[in-house]
Parts: C-alpha cells; structure tokens; sequence
C-alpha cells in the first residue's frame, strides 16, 4: 500500500488487490448499513422494482426516522441537541434523510473508484475532500465497532496493533479480529492523512 | 478525550431568543486535525490560521463553539458538519 501523493494535480494511492477488495468491502458495509442498496448492484435493482418494493423502500425511510440503536450509526448520524429532546427529534426528522443519501453517495462513489482495474486508486482534486468525509464515515463505524471512544483509547489500539505486528514473525496473535480491524483502520487513517495533505497542498499552490 | 455533551446546564425559557443558539464542535478520536482544519477552513470560509486555532480549541479543550445565530441557521451549519463527519451539537446560547 502507498499512500496518497500529488500527481499532476491527481491524488494516487496504490492497493494490492487484496487491500482494494478489503477497503471496497468495508466501504460498501459502510453504506448498507446506512441503508443504502448493495453497491454494484444498482441496474438489477431498478430492473426488478414493483410497487411493493417502493412502499418497502418507505417502511424503510420510516424506520430509520427513529433514534438509531447502533452506536455505530448514532455516530454517523449523531444526536444533534443532547440537552433538549425536541430540538434534537426535529433536527432528525428535518435532516437525517439528507444525510443518509449524501453519505451513501459518497461511499457508491469511493466504492467505484475502487472498483476499477488496477493498483492505482486515483481522485481528482475536485473530489477530494468528498472521497476524505467518506472515509470518515467508514473509519467512524470502525471506530465504534472497537470500543475508541477517547484519545487514549486510539493510542492502545496503536500501541496493540504495533506489539501484534512484531509477535506476527513469532506466530500467535491475541484478539485477532480487534488486531485485523485495528490494522484496517489505522491504513484508512494513514490514507485518509495523506488525502488531505494533498488536498491542503493544492491550495497552497492556488494561492 | 472524552466528553459528553449531556452534561450541559439547566434550559432557561428566558433564554428563547432568535439569534440566541450555539453550534458546538466536540473532540472526538476519530477525526484528523488536518481534516477539522480543512474542513472549517472550506465549511465557515475561515482563514488557515483561525481554522487552526478553533480546531486546537476543539481538540485541547474539547469542545468549540464555532457558529452562532438562529435557530434554522444552526440547524444548517450542525448538519454540515455532521455531513463531514463531524461531532456537532446546537443549543441555545449561555446553556
């Protein structure tokens, strides 16, 4: 994996294959859980839709409408006014379904651009900061998933992740999913910094 | 940092003016510093500096107010900044 540099005015990152499948499967777990379609399968789903699906498509957007149960959502999607009940109800009725859409569109399209053939994983500047706050998002459920609710929680992760990665050569790795998620999220960190960087850079030059 | 918003102080009726609410920025793990710079500096069109300075704020003591006004106003701001991924709350002013 190398990180995000300026090419000709394009941010390129290189992935294996191995590390592009990964990164594009958690994109697209991101966005179902947000309740987007399956990424990929846009055509057949519209192919295939009766007006059952669209009233299901409804229950759906109703369902959502409530205050999300998963942490990991509530994080994507955060309550807006802790301290007053009303206030916060609205904001979500007003917003949530604006946020949701923008948010899955932005990880379709992130999702897409991993989807090409090849190492290189290209983005234009104009789609930077969009392909950095879908990131974001993904690396927000990750986050939530392994329990980093503080500064110092990212830190024992960081430090885990290093100590699991010299005991690798030895063999025996403890909590192994923790350590293979911490991994993911700490490449999407380091990607995402590198993104940004870029996008920074390009300002500098505009200037 | 952790930091819980909940925590905030009593509601005063008195307190329902128009252009009296707050969006705050809360610190949170997840989000880079360079990412809340960049992101104030395109959102509030702030100069580098001060997106820097409030991204500090958020970061050292944890939390930021980084827009007042009414309550629509604050409503836009707070949902953009949920957009980015954001930590963003909106209470009336002085809670």
């Amino acid at each position: 994996m190398k990180a995000f540099r300026a090419r000709r005015g394009v941010a390129v990152a290189e992935l294996d294959p191995e590390e592009r499948a990964v990164v594009a499967r958690i994109v697209a777990d991101v966005g179902l859980l947000l309740g987007g379609e399956v990424f990929g399968m846009e055509d057949a789903t519209w192919a295939s839709e009766t007006p059952e699906d669209l009233l299901e498509y409804l229950t759906n957007l109703e369902a959502h409408l409530a205050e999300p149960d998963d942490p990991a959502i509530l994080r994507l999607l955060p309550n807006a006014a802790p301290t007053d009940r009303e206030v916060a109800d609205e904001f979500r009725r007003y917003t949530e379904p604006d946020l949701r859409e923008l948010k899955v569109a932005r990880l379709r399209r992130l999702w897409s651009q991993l989807s090409e053939d090849g190492p290189r994983w290209e983005v234009v500047a104009d789609e930077a900061m969009e392909t950095a706050a879908a990131l974001t998002d993904v690396r927000l459920v990750l986050a939530s998933r392994l329990g980093i609710e503080t500064d110092a929680d990212a830190e024992r992760l960081h430090a885990d992740v290093g100590v699991a990665q010299q005991a690798a050569v030895g063999g025996i790795v403890p909590d192994r999913e923790r350590i293979w998620l911490g991994m993911l999220y700490e490449a999407l960190t380091w990607l995402q910094d590198s993104l940004v960087a870029f996008v920074m850079g390009e300002e500098d030059d505009d200037e | 940092m952790s930091t819980d918003p909940a925590t905030g102080g009593s509601t005063s009726v008195a307190d329902r003016l128009d252009d009296a609410w707050v969006t705050i920025v809360w610190n949170d793990p997840v989000n880079l510093m360079s990412y809340v710079t960049h992101v104030f500096q395109s959102y509030f069109g702030w100069t580098r500096a001060k997106a820097e300075r409030k991204m500090r704020e958020v970061h050292e003591q944890g939390r930021s107010v980084v827009s007042t006004g009414g309550r629509e106003h604050m409503e836009v701001d707070v949902q953009a900044m949920h957009g980015y991924g954001l930590w963003a709350t909106m209470q009336r002013s002085g809670e």
